[in-house]
């Protein structure tokens, strides 16, 4: 079957952004503003201009010395712990340019205060600036995104004018990243100052591979027309053929001049193409809106089929098919919990079923754990690769789910390997990084229990699931402790530490008894937990018979009877 | 080739010339509402009757407050213009709609249009320019009024409603009734696309007075097309974003910074290439792309298309002269004829969007063909479903109540079914919220029927695990003003009460025991102070007019159903209709056990 055609949208997006006022609105005081700021780097000025009401713009503007003549190793990148904040948890250091970070660093208690104001105000806020003005003004509105909350009622949107490239960390997979509008001439050589250019030969001393990455969406201009887009990859290809084309005399461009010009531009039918149509929508559309920003496709070796591919495998994901992969979702944890509830029937816990094999009912819920363990691994890494505050608010909606998830299926995988006998340390050697980060992710969201919290969990103990999701690999140390006890061959050492380990799974078990955090399928007989019980009772019996301690009495005296 | 405009429209092409006549005689006369014209069709000696409306170049007859004048219009005589999901109420421009107003008592009242009734004869609504949001609101108003289907002919008329205005019309079928001439450079038909502003004011003062013919010759004004079309084509790229999938997320953030026309075309669209050629097309993105690109600048200059797209605006009684009844018309539906297109003089980009506006089409043509599939599934989890409340019968429970239980097997399969049925209808919901299935959808029979048996059958269950849980401490009520009830339900109820043209609200028989379960959390914090006595009085009603109808299950019935435990509690006092609901559930005991007997 032959596939739907997919297009190209970069060109409607462009004529969308020029032919509304909103990048005119950001243009209109900034020359103005630059005049008056000749004698200094860099000048910032909150204006409240307000075409409508309930929008604020603020404007930062340099002074064209401050970018005709750049200041030496002004590309060099900097770490900077002050925009750490943008780094996902992934990754975990954020280098800045000098020269910009410079500039916001010199101002950076003046736009403290602005911050604070802006942040109360509601409705729309633009935040602009040219050349390394807009430098200061998209690090600015990073740092008034991450003082963001969802209280706030300001909208802000940050559109640069011919702004060199700003850091080397990445905002691809953050909402974030759809606040920043930079709009570049092909004409203008400071955006792609810092490229190493595509002219000097690959070999020479100075060269570097750039780890500028750029973030947010071009808006990328020549006489003939504009495009927008949002492919990092795409974007530093399309600057270094711009930057070696203009270098050498370096021009001040005036943006004001340029979009009026694509204004006109917007309503005139677009070039004729030469010859036949290409007959892939995407690829007609793709090498049409690069030719307009004068871009030639051939000559910069751009795959467009790898282009295709990527923009088809989005288009797969929409909200319809999330909507029912949540319920599929739901479903499978559904089946799971009647695995569980099954297993109660027969008085057994569902961890023990699960590891002593029970035919079909095992496979089934074997089915359904992949299918759960696939869709949260997938959530957690999307959490992962968002910047640290965002990613925070991101999982606060699903952490609840995640949790159960965990506490339900993570006992399983222990099953899993500690069922054939020769699994050993589960949570040091096996235990998978999407576990450990929503268990993290959790006790960090998580408010310390109050009295009435534990009263009522006490009335409900025998419906909730075991807290801890690692409590029965505890078990199973705890069994092979007890082995290592009663092996011949173990060394004294060997002896020690096992010993040392099994004291101090009583105290953690009697704890989690105590705040009730534990599930009393625990106790049903036959359970690994009661297995090892008769092991640890009978050594204590034959080996240290005035060995006592608090859940040495509890379960002598059958105190868990009365749990649940 | 070989069709004429008429045989596509479906209408006379005799009808049509004359039409445009009494249209434009009607918007120059300002002293009379409306003209009538009864034309005879030579061939089979029927007769058409044609209305047609003055017009007003007064600029606040054509703009107002808020923005674009923007009013929603879904009361009253206009029910249907409204989303049957998630998008509102249709938006119509209030100074068109102000002007309907003034004229609808006479046309209603008006002896042409009682007698073409009674003669079963055609009637057809026409408008010039200002005349034409008139005729489309008249249509419209006889329409839902089930009068037989008028027609509504257009010649440069300003856009009048919006994206659900246009959805609204093509879920009821309306939208071949509509048919809108436009010339290739007319620049009022484009006018309601940009925001009212002194460019407006300069065209509209030029056509006023030269309608008015104190001055035959005015200045025509310059300077506008820029603005206007800017305007005009920035609301184009948009919608072409969206059709192309646009997945830059900057657009919706972009999107929310700026103010678009919301105005979108709807019905039938012919355009007048200026050649001899007409073109007629029917998908609305089609029309919108067209409107835009088909008028964008090329080799000649600005003041000359400036000059021309005031021109065209008086020239359509001669265009439609030369080309009605010839075959040159093309069909642009079915995928762009490049060589028509030709006529239109598009760009590749033009094209492009005219491409992505065609698979937009075929996509949810492809969309529904899937769902077909998938909903002969729902229909074997139903049927589960309904396998289940039977068993539950038998055991004198209850379906209701023995999942809530959730002791069996079988109540687990029915959790199970119940998931995956909320998955197949949040899928539909979802892609209804996108447009991405046809605008009939939600109109089709046999998608409302199959929809209100799994509302009636399943969201009984939804309730019980929702009181099961007392997710009612959380969140509220199950049913509250935008509450936890799943929109899934809201939405299918809907489909049935539009379908029925019963008030939203009236068909909740689903909601029966959600409203039981309430009432009994209730009687216990507020006693029977009077607000729950009403409601108790409600519920017996319901419970009889719903048992009655069918629309509600009997096991409500059972003796040991939450239902009449809770009601068997109420002091006696509470209970006006003891006698008849205790007959039915003496009715329902008997007839469970025979059934068990047999």
């Amino acid at each position: 079957m032959s596939q739907a055609p997919l297009f190209s949208s970069a060109g409607e997006l462009a004529n969308l952004v020029v032919n509304s006022n909103l990048i005119d609105v950001a243009w209109a005081n900034i020359p103005e503003i630059q005049i008056g700021q000749a004698a200094f780097p860099c000048s910032v000025e909150p204006m409240d201009y307000s075409p409508t009401p309930n929008r604020t713009i603020v404007v930062f503007a340099s002074s064209p010395n401050g970018t005709q003549y750049p200041l030496p190793e002004g590309g060099h990148l900097v770490q900077s712990s002050l925009f750490q904040f943008l780094s996902p948890n992934e990754c975990p250091s954020v280098s800045i340019n000098r020269a910009a970070l410079d500039l916001f660093t010199s101002l950076e208690s003046q736009l403290h205060g602005l911050k604070t104001k802006l942040i109360e105000r509601e409705g729309q806020l633009i935040i602009t600036g040219h050349s390394l003005g807009g430098s200061v003004a998209a690090l600015f509105t990073l740092c008034l995104l991450d003082s963001m909350d969802k209280k706030s009622k300001c909208r802000p949107i940050c559109i640069t004018f011919g702004s060199p490239l700003l850091g080397d960390f990445d905002l691809q997979h953050s909402q974030w990243n759809s606040f920043f509008l930079h709009v570049v001439s092909n004409k203008d050589p400071v955006p792609g100052l810092f490229l190493p250019s595509s002219r000097s030969p690959s070999t020479s001393s100075h060269s570097q591979t750039s780890v500028y990455k750029p973030f947010g969406t071009y808006l990328l201009c020549s006489e003939h027309g504009c495009a927008c887009f949002d492919d990092p990859d795409l974007i530093l290809k399309i600057l270094t053929v711009a930057s070696s084309e203009v270098s050498g005399e370096l021009q001040v461009v005036d943006y004001g001049e340029m979009l009026r010009n694509l204004k006109n531009k917007a309503i005139w039918k677009g070039p004729q193409l030469a010859g036949e149509r290409y007959g892939n929508s995407f690829s007609e559309g793709i090498v049409m809106e690069l030719e307009t920003i004068g871009i030639d496709t051939a000559k910069l070796n751009i795959d467009i089929n790898g282009m295709e591919r990527e923009a088809r495998s989005l288009t797969k994901k929409t909200k319809a098919s999330e909507a029912k992969k949540l319920n599929d979702i739901k479903k499978a944890m559904a089946n799971l919990e009647w695995y569980k509830k099954k297993a109660e029937d027969e008085k057994k816990s569902y961890y023990d079923c699960f590891r002593n094999e029970d035919k079909k009912r095992h496979v089934d819920a074997k089915n359904f754990m992949e299918e759960l363990t696939i869709y949260w691994e997938d959530m957690v890494a999307e959490a992962e690769r968002k910047p640290q505050k965002e990613g925070k608010s991101f999982r606060t909606g699903w952490l609840f789910a995640g949790t159960t998830y965990r506490r339900m299926v993570e006992p399983l995988d222990i099953a899993d390997f500690y069922q054939g006998g020769d699994g050993r340390d589960y949570i040091n050697s096996k235990r998978s990084q999407h576990y450990k980060l929503l268990e993290q992710w959790y006790k960090e969201a998580a408010k310390p229990p109050t009295r009435e919290d534990l009263d009522s969990k006490k009335k409900k103990v025998s419906i909730l699931l075991t807290e801890d999701s690692c409590f029965w690999a505890h078990v199973e140390e705890a069994i092979l402790s007890c082995q290592s006890l009663t092996n011949a061959t173990s060394t004294t050492k060997q002896r020690e530490s096992s010993w040392e380990n099994l004291v101090m799974f009583g105290e953690y078990v009697m704890e989690q008894i105590e705040n009730c955090a534990v599930s009393p399928e625990i106790f049903l007989n036959g359970s690994t937990f009661m297995k090892w019980w008769g092991e640890y009772k009978a050594y204590i019996h034959n080996f240290r018979n005035f060995y006592s301690s608090r859940l040495v009495e509890y379960m002598k005296r059958g105190s868990y009877n009365q749990y649940g | 080739m070989g069709e004429t405009v008429g045989n596509l429209i479906g209408l006379n092409d005799e009808v049509i010339h004359p039409a445009a006549n009494l249209a434009v005689e009607a918007h120059n006369s300002p002293s009379k509402q409306f003209l009538v014209k009864k034309i005879k069709i030579r061939h089979d000696l029927s007769s058409v009757v044609v209305f047609a409306f003055s017009g007003s170049m007064l600029p606040k007859d054509w703009s107002g407050q808020p923005t674009f004048a923007k009013t929603e219009i879904a009361t009253g005589e206009f029910r249907s213009l409204t989303s049957l999901n998630d998008g509102g109420d249709a938006v119509v421009n209030g100074s068109f709609l102000r002007r309907f107003k003034d004229v609808i008592g006479n046309l209603s009242k008006a002896k042409e249009l009682k007698e073409a009734t009674e003669k079963k004869r055609q009637v057809v609504f026409a408008g010039y320019s200002s005349g034409g949001p008139i005729a489309i609101l008249a249509t419209l108003y006889f329409l839902e009024k089930q009068t037989p289907s008028p027609r509504c002919l257009t010649f440069g008329s300003p856009l009048v409603g919006d994206r659900i205005f246009g959805h609204a019309l093509r879920r009821e079928g309306w939208s071949d009734y509509f048919t809108h001439f436009v010339m290739k450079y007319d620049i009022i038909p484009r006018i309601m696309l940009s925001p009212s502003s002194t460019e407006h004011e300069q065209i509209l003062d030029y056509f006023k007075s030269k309608f008015d013919r104190k001055n035959i010759n005015p200045a025509p004004p310059s300077g506008f097309y820029l603005t206007v079309m800017g305007n005009a084509s920035s609301v184009a790229s948009y919608e072409a974003c969206r059709l192309m999938g646009c997945r830059n997320p900057s657009l919706d953030i972009i999107k929310s910074f700026i103010e678009l026309s919301p105005y979108r075309p709807s019905g039938t669209y012919v355009f007048c290439t200026g050649n001899g050629n007409l073109v007629v097309v029917k998908n609305p993105n089609a029309v919108l792309q067209i409107l835009i690109h088909c008028a964008e600048l090329g080799e000649s200059n600005t003041a000359e298309v400036e000059k021309r797209s005031l021109d065209e605006h008086s020239a359509y009684l001669s265009e439609l002269k030369d080309c009605l009844g010839m075959q040159a018309v093309v069909s642009l539906d079915g995928g762009p004829a490049t060589a028509t297109l030709n006529d239109l003089g598009l760009s590749p980009q033009a094209m492009l969007c005219l491409q992505a506006a065609e698979e937009f089409e075929n996509r949810r043509s492809r969309n529904l063909e899937n769902f077909r599939k998938y909903l002969e599934k729902v229909e074997v989890e139903l049927e589960k479903m309904r396998k289940y409340k039977e068993n539950a019968q038998i055991s004198r429970l209850g379906y209701y109540d023995s999942f809530k239980l959730q002791n069996e097997d079988d109540d687990f399969h029915a959790n199970v079914s119940r998931l995956e049925l909320a998955g197949m209808w949040d899928e539909i919901k979802e892609m209804l919220k996108e447009f991405e299935l046809p605008d009939d959808f939600e109109k089709k029979r046999e998608i409302i029927d199959l929809g209100t048996k799994y509302r009636r059958l399943v969201e009984p269950l939804d309730i019980a695990n929702f009181y099961r849980h007392s997710k009612d401490k959380e969140t509220g009520a199950y049913v509250i003003g935008g509450g936890p009830r799943p929109k899934r339900y809201r939405f299918i109820q809907r489909w049935l009460e539009h379908d029925e043209k019963e008030e939203f609200g009236s068909r909740s028989e689903s909601l029966f025991w959600a409203d039981v379960e309430q009432l009994g959390i209730d009687i216990k914090k507020k006693g029977y102070v009077q607000e729950i006595e009403e409601r108790i009085q409600q519920v017996e009603r319901n419970l009889i007019a719903w048992i009655g109808d069918r629309s509600l299950d009997d096991d409500v019935l059972l003796e040991n159903s939450t239902f009449v435990k809770w009601w068997r509690d109420l002091p006696p006092q509470h209970k006006p209709k003891s006698d008849r609901i205790e007959k039915l559930i003496g009715e329902m005991s008997e007839r469970v056990t025979q059934g068990t007997k047999i």
